[in-house]
């Protein structure tokens, strides 16, 4: 098992190196850099003095070594757009993004597994077609347009803020008014994100229950005098979670590099809107950090997942044992 | 039971569940329109809190080395100038300098300075004014201002004699005089002047900076920074400026400026009442949806005239390349651009791009400038037929069974039209002149391209033609050299030419530099209708419609003085005035 470990844990940092490497090789080698927004209002000289200071001027091999270096210190620059360290600006967002992304993951996870369960064990009825039904709905509907309907829909109704993180008096709180602004503030980014994902996981869940429900142990178990549900529970959900389990690695990846368009559309101070804003302005370091941080939370993910499949499945735990 | 009839009640079930679910909504929904009615009862004209929408956020506090947006807008709530444009009026009006004199040529002013301090109690004086000019100038600050603050490319000399007078020579005439200095953000010496010192001013006065290092002479100061979130601004108790009653402005206690990146999402939160005023014009498509909050009173929707910064479209006019290329022969005459100004028709392109809101236009000086606009252009009337008489007195001839022109030699009438992706107005605009082309013979290759590829290649030259926006500042031509004159960075279609390419262009530099230099009114605009008769003649960009520019704002906010330069609201921030907040649903702010 430690050398398993290992060797994942070798996996990700070579993911995290990879990744943050392209990023930064592609926004530098695509047209423009962070001063080409104002080179209609300055002189070419200044421009020019400017993308010294900034050490644009030097060549693409100078400066991936020179960043390189810098993150073998555990050093991803500074960026460009901010003159902030890239770390401290990632660490910022990342936990803004983080606490979305966990209560996304949670609904999407309390909403999508038992219905999974659920729709998976009935061959037929009106509550498995109706979770079908919305299933495919959630799944149709882009990001964007979902965002956008639960933004007119907070708005239409009042019930719940727009868009941000907190009020604009949230910060002169106390820590549990805070929390209490914060909770009512997450609901509509939250299930943006969390709806794909739930119809994503009912749909996999589904399919795997109904190969789980007439595995011969599962008969075995209703021949040894179990009710229905509770061999479904004991037995079928268990071995129908290994599939399911394998897509939450990529699920947390997704959210922490792929959550843009939610978090633009309900102002989400998140690490998506950090990196679009550096790729858009060429921030190369920026965009390196975000891209490095998305890496590291997928290959974290993963690698979480892997070790949960292990408990949730007893066959897994054998192969790994031979 | 058996599953026939359950399914059945099943059915039923739910069909009852989801109309007492429709009936509770619309009773909440009745609830929250009451809620949302605007109380008009308390009405102050001191306090309160107005909030706005910030399209990004700040990249840095620092004016002087950044020019985005954000950083504008925090400029003019939290900074003072020594005198303004008023965006109303156009007019130049006292600010820090509460008087000045001017010498007999124009070229030196001498200004008296007001009583003031900065946020910090700090007093200001001269010396914080001869401070800013070192800063701009400095080349190791790297200001953006410094281009503005010239005059031939020379800068200007600035002297104290005392702690309230400052002199400013000028190094030769220049039309615009006092008003140059609209763009002269004050920096506070005592706190910005070890930075200079150590050559990192362009470095200071960043986002990480605390909130009350940021000291201001403006109506308010930064109270709060939440990054990716909002910022928080409070009234500046030591702001130097009283209304006519003798009342200390600003009127408002708190100005919270939310970052709402998406411009739907921004019109929702206006129309939910969580903001009061957007900071950037309402879309033509948005019109239509915001009407009826017009009409119930909740909503102003203030027209502000006829934008000033319309659309163009350009050829790449450098004669290097098109060199070896044989569609230059055709491309670089200006019959072929003025073919395509009659080939547009200009009302149907209103309607096509800006659903009606929108008027015809020949020149970049629009309607909206009023004391720059000359009404007596060439105008180049919709026709099909001039076109195409254009067109063939060039060579240009259908010489095969397809649909388009070939010149002498073969080669087809096309070219590639790259345009910013992402901007509607633009992309339909490209649509459309591609549409109005094909009848007169002309291919166009429409190509959106992401903003910063666009200007790469817009600066390199590596284009054939855009259509693309240009932002000025000010009314006056004499403050956008960029544009007009052929060595400026602004020149588009030929930027930064070490002598005029063309004999046109030569003469459009001349007279520049005549209008610039002229302190006579009536003489300066006879010399600008001169440039502008030769800019549309010549046609080196193409305007087709400038938009009419509509902002919408809550019905709580009063004393508004829109302009239609930006920020259209908040450049006179100290004198808006909110009624007591409405009472929204749960989801106010």
């Amino acid at each position: 098992m430690g050398r398993y470990l290992l060797r994942r844990l070798g996996f990700a940092l070579l993911l995290v190196l990879v990744v943050s490497s392209a990023s930064l090789l592609l926004t530098r080698l695509a047209p423009g850099d962070v001063t080409t927004e104002q080179a209609l209002v300055l002189d070419p000289e200044a421009r020019a003095r400017l993308r010294a200071e900034l050490g644009l001027d030097r060549p693409l091999a100078v400066q991936y070594l020179t960043w390189l270096g810098g993150v073998a210190r555990l050093d991803f620059g500074r960026s460009l757009l901010y003159s902030r360290p890239v770390s401290t600006l990632v660490g910022e967002r990342a936990l803004n993004t983080a606490v979305l992304a966990g209560v996304a993951l949670l609904l999407a996870t309390v909403i999508g597994l038992p219905l999974g369960a659920y729709s998976g064990s009935q061959s037929r009825g009106l509550g498995r077609a109706v979770v079908r039904v919305c299933s495919v709905i959630a799944l149709s509907v882009p990001p964007l347009i979902g965002s956008l309907a639960l933004v007119f829909l907070a708005a239409r109704t009042g019930w719940l803020p727009v868009g941000g993180m907190t009020s604009a008096s949230g910060m002169d709180q106390a820590w549990p008014q805070w929390l209490a602004d914060l909770a009512r503030h997450l609901p509509v980014p939250a299930l943006a994100l969390a709806l794909p994902l739930a119809a994503t996981l009912e749909r996999l869940q589904s399919e795997a229950m109904v190969k789980a429900v007439h595995e011969p142990f599962v008969a075995a178990s209703r021949a040894r005098g179990l009710g229905p549900i509770q061999a479904v529970i004991r037995h079928a959900w268990p071995v129908s979670l290994r599939s399911v389990l394998g897509l939450y690695g990529v699920m947390i990846g997704a959210l922490f590099s792929g959550s843009f368009v939610v978090e633009v559309v309900t102002s989400w101070p998140g690490l998506g809107r950090l990196m679009y804003d550096a790729l858009k302005a060429r921030d190369l370091y920026l965009v390196a950090g975000c891209a490095a941080s998305g890496a590291f939370f997928l290959a974290a993910a993963t690698l979480l997942t892997d070790v949960l499949l292990a408990f949730a499945d007893p066959r897994v735990r054998s192969e790994e044992a031979q | 039971m058996n599953r026939q009839p359950r399914a059945l009640l099943s059915v039923l079930l739910l069909g009852l569940i989801a109309f007492m679910g429709w009936r509770w909504w619309s009773s909440q929904q009745d609830h929250a329109d009451q809620g949302t009615e605007i109380v008009f009862s308390d009405v102050s004209t001191r306090g309160g809190v107005l909030t706005s929408s910030l399209r990004s956020e700040p990249r840095s506090f620092n004016r002087w080395v950044d020019r985005t947006s954000p950083t504008v807008f925090m400029s003019h709530l939290m900074q003072s100038t020594l005198v303004r444009i008023n965006r109303s009026t156009q007019e130049v009006e006292p600010g820090l300098a509460e008087s000045w004199t001017a010498s007999a040529d124009n070229r030196t002013f001498t200004l008296t300075l007001r009583e003031a301090t900065w946020s910090d109690g700090t007093p200001f004086t001269s010396a914080d004014v001869v401070f800013t000019f070192q800063a701009i100038y400095d080349p190791k600050a790297g200001s953006i201002l410094a281009g503005s603050l010239q005059v031939n490319g020379q800068p200007l000399v600035v002297t104290a004699p005392d702690a309230r007078t400052v002199v400013i020579g000028f190094p030769g005439s220049f039309g615009p005089g006092i008003a140059i200095l609209d763009n002269l953000v004050l920096a506070p010496k005592h706190k910005l002047q070890a930075a200079l010192a150590a050559g990192t001013f362009a470095q200071t006065w960043g986002v990480a900076t605390s909130p009350d290092q940021l000291v201001s002479l403006g109506p308010f100061v930064l109270a709060r920074y939440e990054p990716g979130q909002r910022l928080v601004f409070e009234r500046n108790p030591r702001y130097w400026k009283k209304d006519a009653a003798g009342v200390v402005l600003p009127y408002l206690d708190q100005i919270v400026l939310d970052v709402v990146p998406d411009q739907d999402a921004e019109l929702v939160r206006l129309q939910a009442g969580q903001i009061d005023m957007l900071q950037q014009q309402v879309r033509p498509e948005d019109i239509a949806t915001l009407r009826p909050l017009v009409d119930q009173g909740k909503l102003q929707l203030l027209e502000l005239g006829v934008g000033t910064d319309p659309d163009l479209f350009f050829f790449n006019l450098r004669p290097e390349r098109w060199a070896k290329d044989p569609r230059g022969s055709w491309i670089m005459r200006r019959e072929f651009r003025q073919a395509i100004s009659h080939a547009v028709d200009r009302e149907a392109f209103a309607n096509t791009v800006f659903l009606g809101a929108g008027v015809p236009i020949w020149g970049p000086i629009t309607p909206g400038n009023q004391q720059w606009f000359s009404p007596n252009v060439p105008r180049y009337s919709f026709s099909v037929e001039r076109a195409k008489a254009l067109l063939a007195g060039l060579g240009l001839a259908n010489r095969d069974a397809d649909e388009w022109l070939e010149d002498e030699k073969g080669t087809e009438a096309r070219f590639t039209l790259l345009t910013f992706r992402g901007n509607t107005s633009l992309e339909r605009s490209a649509t459309v002149l591609r549409e109005d082309l094909r009848p007169i013979g002309i291919a166009v290759d429409v190509v959106a391209l992401e903003q910063g590829a666009l200007i790469e290649r817009m600066l390199k030259g590596d284009f054939e033609s855009i259509f693309f926006f240009f932002s000025s500042s000010s009314f006056d031509p004499a403050m956008s050299p960029d544009f007009w004159l052929s060595s400026g960075s602004g020149h588009i279609w030929n930027i930064g030419q070490a002598t005029p390419a063309t004999e046109w262009e030569k003469q459009i530099d001349d007279l520049m530099h005549q209008m610039t230099a002229s302190v006579a009114p009536a003489e300066r605009k006879r010399l600008f209708d001169q440039v502008q008769n030769i800019f549309a003649e010549n046609l080196p960009a193409i305007h087709f419609v400038a938009p009419r520019m509509y902002i919408g704002v809550s019905s709580r906010v009063s004393s508004l003085s829109p302009s239609i330069l930006r920020p259209q609201l908040l450049w006179a921030a100290d004198t808006i005035t909110v009624r007591s907040p409405p009472v929204t649903g749960q989801g106010g702010r």
